[in-house]
C-alpha cells in the first residue's frame, strides 16, 4: 500500500514531464499537423524577431546568472561575519517569498525616469522638474530585466548558500586559514569556496534556467522589441499558425539551457584547475578592506533596492494624486484597496484557491513520498524532482496546452491546480526531506515500543516533532503557487484570473494605483503565510519543543 | 499516430454536421423576425453563463462590465464572465485551431470583443455564428452610418454588432506645451525641437492607428487604402511613411528602440512628465482620467487639422459558443439605452454611443443629454478619417516589423 502510494506520487509527478515534453517536440517535429500544421523551425528561423530574441535572452539570462553568482560570492566574502550579514539572513526569506512580477512592478516604479529615486533626487538637485530622458524603462538593452532578476534571484541563492556554511564547517576553515597568515577574502576563495561551489551547484543551475526562460519578469521588465525569446514563443504559441513554430522554439530553449549548463559543467573543470595552480602558490594576499567596505556598500545597496521596491508598492496603493517631482503623493487615499474590493476580491479569491488547495495536497503527497522512502518502499528519487525546475517552464507548459487541448482539458479548474502541484512538489519534498532524513528514529522506536500504531506514531509523535519544517514548507508551496503566472496562463484558457495573472496582463494599461494595489496583494499573501508558518506551530503544539527535534 | 489521424477525419464530419446545426437556428431567427421568437432566446438563456473574451487592459472597462454582468443577472438571469485578455487575435487564433481539431461545440467562448482584421478574419474563416446582429430587438436603435455598416471597409451584414465608436486623439498639458502638433510635418518638427512623443510599437492597436494615420496623410489619403492591399502597389504607397518613421524614430522617447506598452501606457506617462503628447481612441478619455486623478486639470484632447482614423468596435459570437443564446441577450444588452448611456458618461467610461439619440425616446435621451463631458474632451468638428481596408493592418505591422523591430 506504502508502494502504491509513493509510486503513485512519482508517476503523478513524472508523467507530466514526459508528456510536456513529447507535447512541445511532436509539434515541433511536424506530428501533430491538426494542431500544429508547417514546419516549425523553418517558421522559427525566417521570423525576422528569431535571432534577435535568442541574443537577447542569452545576453540578460547568462550576465544575470553571472551577477547572481558573483553578488553571492561577493556577500560571503564582504559581510559574513558582520552586522550586515545578520540583516541580510533576516531580510531574504520574505524577499525570496515576495512573487517576481509584484518585485517587477516595484522596481519599474522606482527606477524609471520618472519613478521614486529620480522624484527624490529632485528634491535636492534643483532644476529637475521634468523626467530625464537619458533612459527609459524597460530598456531595450534589457538591463532592467536583468537587474530585476538579480535582485530577486541572488537571495535564492545565498539563502542556499548560507544554509550550506554550517555543513562545511566555515567558521573553522576561516580560522585555519587566518592562522596561517590568509586574507580573508583568499580564505574563502581557498578554503570555502571550493567546498561550498559543489553544495549550490545545483541551485545555481536552477537560477541560470529561470533566468534563461523567465516569462513574468520579462514581460514586465524585458524590452518588447524584440522581446526575450520566451516571450516572442508565448506571442508565437496562441497563433495556431505559429504553433510548430512555437513548439520548436521550445524545444531549442530547452536544448540551449542544458547546452549551457554542460558549458558551465566545462567551465568548472577549468576554473577548479586554475584555482588549484593559485592555492598551491601559497600566496596570502594583502586584507584590502577597502574593497570589502565597496562590497558591502552595494550589498546594502542592491538589498535597499528590493524593499524600496516593496515600499513603493505600498505608496502607490494609497496614493491618491502623485504627480512628478514630488517626492511623496499630494493626495491619499484608502479607496484604492476599499472602493476597488471586487478588482481585488475575485482574484484574491482565485488565487487563494489555487493555492490552500497546492498547499493540503502538496504537503500531504510529500509526506506520504518521504514516509513511504523512510520505510523504504521507493527508492530515493531526488533528481526527479529537481527536473521541473531544470526543464524551461515554456517548453513543459507548451506540451501540457496541447494535450489539454487535444483532451479538451484546457481551461479546468483541476488542470490548472495539477500544474500548481507539479511545480511546487519540488521544494516540498526537498524542504522536507532534510527533516525527514535526519529525524531521529529513536522517537519511533520508543513510541513503537510503548505499542503506538504508525498512524499514532506519524500523527502523534512525527508531525508535532517535525511541525516547524513542515509548516514552512507549507508556506514555501504557498508562495509558489501564488507566483505561478505561466501554468495559469497557458492551461487556464483565461478562465482563471489569479492576481498574477491579473497583475501582468493589466500591467501598463490598468492605473497604476490599482496595479500597485494588486502587485502589494500578492506580496502581501505569501508573506503572511510565511508569518503564520512561525506562529502556527507553536499555537497548536504549545508544549513541543520543535526545535530540538530536527537538531 | 494512425489513432489520432482517423479521429480526426470523423471529427471533421461531426464538425461540418454541427457547423450546420448551429448556424440554421440563426438564420430561422432572421427569417422571421417577430418577438417571440426573441422570447425563446430569452428563455433559453435563462441560467445561461456567457464567457465574453474582451481585452482586460482597462479598469474603467472591466468596471463597467462589472456592472453590465449585475444587470443583465437581474434582468435576463443571465452570468455574465468577462475573461480579461490582452489580444482578441489570440482568441481568433484559438477559434481557428478549435475549428481544425473539430471542437465545433460547447467552445471556450461565448462572445467577443472585435473589429478591423479580427473581423475580417472570422468573417473569411466562417468563425462566427451566423447574423445575430440582425434580430437583436435593440438593433432598431443603432445609428445608420458607413463606419458601423462597414468594418473596415469589410461588409457587417450582422455578423457583429456594434459596441461603441472612436476615434485616434492626442491628449497634452497645455502647462507644458501651448500649441501641439496638428500635422505629421508638424510632429516631426516638435519631436525634433526636443519634444517628448511615443507610440507603442505594431501591433499593439494604437502603434497601428497611428501609423495608419501617418500613411494616411502622408498619402494623401491614397484610393488605394480602402481597397484590399494586394491589389495596391505596397511599396509605392507606403514609401513616404517609412521615409518619415527612419527621420522620427530617433527622437522619439526610446530612440525607437523602446515603445510604451500601450495607449493607456502614454496616458500614464504624459502625467509623469515622460511624454508630451499621449494617445487614446476614445475622445473622452480626458475627462474620466481628469476626474479620477490620473492626468492634471491643464489637460486638453485635440485630432490633427486634417482629421484622424476613426471606427467602430463590435461584439460577435463565435460558431461554437456554447451559450449563444445568452450571447445575444447581452449583445442586446450592451446596445441597450441604458448601457450605451451609461458607457458614454466619462465618470464610467467616455465611450461614444452607436446609437442614433434622436431616435430615442424623451426620456432615453434625457440619459444621454445629461451627460457632462468637461473641458478637457476632444471638441466637436473634428474630422473623422477611415480605416484602410482590413488586408492593409497585417500587411503594415509586418513591415514595420521588418524595419524597426529587431
Amino acid at each position: 500500500m506504502t508502494r502504491f502510494i509513493g509510486y503513485s506520487i512519482a508517476c503523478l509527478f513524472g508523467l507530466p514531464l514526459l508528456v510536456g515534453l513529447a507535447g512541445s517536440i511532436l509539434p515541433a517535429v511536424g506530428l501533430m499537423p491538426q494542431l500544429a500544421p508547417g514546419n516549425g523551425l523553418l517558421q522559427l528561423f525566417q521570423d525576422p524577431r528569431f535571432w534577435p530574441s535568442i541574443l537577447l535572452s542569452i545576453k540578460t539570462g547568462l550576465t544575470a546568472t553571472l551577477l547572481v553568482l558573483f553578488v553571492t560570492v561577493l556577500t560571503l566574502v564582504c559581510a559574513h561575519g558582520t552586522r550586515l550579514w545578520g540583516w541580510l539572513m533576516g531580510f531574504m526569506p520574505p524577499l525570496l517569498a515576495v512573487p517576481h512580477a509584484a518585485m517587477a512592478v516595484g522596481l519599474v516604479f522606482l527606477i524609471s525616469p520618472s519613478g521614486w529615486l529620480v522624484r527624490l533626487t529632485s528634491t535636492v538637485v534643483p532644476g529637475l522638474d521634468r523626467p530625464p530622458t537619458a533612459w527609459v524603462v524597460p530598456d531595450s538593452g534589457g538591463w532592467s530585466l536583468i537587474l530585476g532578476l538579480v535582485i530577486k534571484e541572488a537571495p535564492f541563492l545565498l539563502l542556499a548558500a548560507a544554509a550550506q556554511l554550517a555543513t562545511i564547517n566555515v567558521d573553522s576553515s576561516l580560522k585555519i586559514g587566518r592562522t596561517l597568515g590568509y586574507s580573508p577574502a583568499r580564505c574563502w576563495s581557498r578554503l570555502v569556496l571550493p567546498q561550498l561551489y559543489s553544495r549550490i551547484r545545483l541551485t545555481l543551475f536552477i537560477i541560470l534556467a529561470f533566468n534563461l526562460s523567465v516569462v513574468d519578469m520579462a514581460v514586465l521588465l524585458g524590452p518588447g522589441n524584440p522581446p526575450t525569446f520566451s516571450v516572442f514563443l508565448l506571442s508565437l504559441v496562441n497563433d495556431p499558425g505559429s504553433r510548430a513554430a512555437a513548439s520548436a522554439g521550445a524545444v531549442l530553449l530547452a536544448a540551449g539551457v542544458l547546452l549551457v549548463i554542460g558549458t558551465v559543467l566545462v567551465l568548472e573543470v577549468l576554473v577548479a584547475w586554475v584555482a588549484g595552480r593559485r592555492r598551491e602558490s601559497g600566496h596570502r594576499g594583502k586584507a584590502l578592506n577597502a574593497f570589502r567596505r565597496l562590497g558591502q556598500v552595494l550589498i546594502a545597496s542592491l538589498l535597499a533596492l528590493s524593499v524600496t521596491s516593496m515600499v513603493m508598492l505600498l505608496v502607490w496603493s494609497v496614493a491618491r494624486r502623485w504627480r512628478f517631482p514630488d517626492a511623496l503623493p499630494s493626495q491619499w487615499t484608502g479607496d484604492n484597496w476599499l472602493s476597488r474590493s471586487e478588482l481585488l476580491l475575485n482574484p484574491l479569491l482565485c488565487t487563494l484557491t489555487f493555492a490552500l488547495f497546492v498547499v493540503v495536497v502538496t504537503t500531504a503527497s510529500a509526506i506520504a513520498w518521504l514516509e513511504s522512502e523512510r520505510f523504504n518502499k521507493v527508492p530515493k528519487l531526488d533528481w526527479l524532482w529537481y527536473i521541473p525546475l531544470l526543464i524551461p517552464q515554456v517548453t513543459l507548459l507548451f506540451g501540457w496546452q496541447a494535450l489539454a487541448l487535444l483532451i479538451r482539458a484546457d481551461g479546468q479548474w483541476l488542470t490548472v491546480a495539477y500544474a500548481h502541484w507539479v511545480y511546487t512538489l519540488p521544494y516540498v519534498v526537498l524542504i522536507l526531506a532534510v527533516a525527514w532524513r535526519e529525524f531521529d528514529p529513536g522517537w519511533n522506536n520508543a513510541a513503537a515500543v510503548l505499542g503506538a500504531c504508525y498512524w499514532r506514531i506519524l500523527f502523534r509523535i512525527r508531525l508535532p516533532l517535525l511541525i516547524k519544517p513542515v509548516s514552512q514548507a507549507a508556506a514555501v508551496a504557498l508562495a509558489v503557487s501564488v507566483a505561478q503566472y505561466l501554468p495559469t496562463l497557458l492551461l487556464g484558457a483565461g478562465r482563471h484570473q489569479t492576481l498574477a495573472i491579473e497583475l501582468v496582463t493589466s500591467f501598463g494599461g490598468v492605473d497604476r494605483r490599482v496595479i500597485a494595489t494588486l502587485a502589494a496583494l500578492q506580496s502581501l499573501l505569501p508573506l503572511v503565510a510565511f508569518i503564520a508558518a512561525l506562529g502556527l506551530p507553536k499555537l497548536i503544539f504549545p508544549t513541543t519543543h520543535q526545535s530540538n527535534a530536527s537538531a | 499516430m494512425n489513432a489520432i489521424k482517423t479521429k480526426t477525419s470523423a471529427s471533421w464530419l461531426c464538425s461540418l454536421g454541427l457547423a450546420l446545426a448551429f448556424t440554421l437556428p440563426v438564420q430561422n431567427l432572421h427569417a422571421n423576425e417577430t418577438d417571440a421568437s426573441w422570447d425563446k432566446t430569452l428563455e433559453a438563456a435563462k441560467g445561461q453563463t456567457v464567457y465574453f473574451n474582451a481585452w482586460g487592459g482597462s479598469d474603467r472597462i472591466n468596471e463597467y462590465l462589472e456592472w453590465s454582468a449585475k444587470r443583465i443577472k437581474e434582468e435576463f438571469d443571465v452570468t455574465l464572465e468577462h475573461v480579461k485578455i490582452g489580444d482578441i487575435a489570440e482568441v481568433v487564433g484559438q477559434l481557428e485551431a478549435a475549428k481544425t481539431v473539430g471542437r465545433d461545440t460547447d467552445g471556450n467562448v461565448d462572445l467577443m470583443w472585435v473589429n478591423g482584421e479580427n473581423f475580417a478574419a472570422m468573417k473569411r474563416n466562417d468563425l462566427i455564428v451566423g447574423a445575430f446582429a440582425d434580430v437583436l430587438p435593440n438593433t432598431d436603435f443603432v445609428k445608420k452610418s458607413p463606419s458601423i455598416e462597414m468594418d473596415f471597409s469589410v461588409p457587417v451584414e450582422g455578423l457583429e454588432s456594434p459596441w461603441g465608436g472612436a476615434q485616434l486623439v492626442f491628449m497634452h498639458d497645455t502647462q507644458i506645451t501651448q500649441t501641439p502638433p496638428v500635422s505629421a510635418q508638424q510632429l516631426l518638427d516638435f519631436v525634433n525641437d526636443g519634444g517628448r512623443f511615443a507610440y507603442p510599437a505594431p501591433p499593439a492597436f494604437h502603434g497601428t492607428t497611428i501609423v495608419k494615420q501617418l500613411l494616411h496623410e502622408l498619402s494623401n489619403g491614397h484610393e488605394a487604402l480602402s481597397k484590399p492591399v494586394d491589389d495596391a502597389d505596397f511599396e509605392a504607397v507606403t514609401a513616404p511613411l517609412w521615409a518619415y518613421l527612419d527621420e522620427l524614430h530617433p527622437g522619439l522617447w526610446g530612440k525607437g528602440k523602446s515603445w510604451p506598452n500601450n495607449a493607456e501606457s502614454t496616458r500614464q506617462m504624459l502625467d509623469d512628465g515622460e511624454l508630451d503628447i499621449a494617445i487614446s481612441f476614445n475622445p473622452n478619455e480626458a475627462s474620466a482620467a481628469v476626474k479620477a486623478g490620473q492626468l492634471p486639470d491643464s489637460v486638453r484632447t485635440y485630432a490633427f487639422d486634417n482629421g484622424t482614423i476613426g471606427n467602430t468596435h463590435f461584439v460577435t459570437i463565435p460558431y461554437n459558443a456554447k451559450a449563444k443564446e445568452g450571447a445575444m441577450v447581452v449583445a442586446n444588452f450592451l446596445i441597450s439605452s441604458e448601457a450605451q448611456a451609461r458607457k458614454a458618461n466619462p465618470d464610467v467610461w467616455g465611450d461614444p454611443t452607436v446609437l442614433d439619440v434622436n431616435a430615442l425616446s424623451d426620456e432615453d435621451k434625457k440619459a444621454f443629454e445629461a451627460i457632462d463631458l468637461g473641458p478637457w474632451v476632444l471638441q466637436a468638428g473634428a474630422q473623422i478619417l477611415p480605416e484602410p481596408h482590413a488586408s492593409w493592418t497585417g500587411a503594415l505591422e509586418q513591415a514595420w516589423l521588418e524595419r524597426y523591430g529587431k
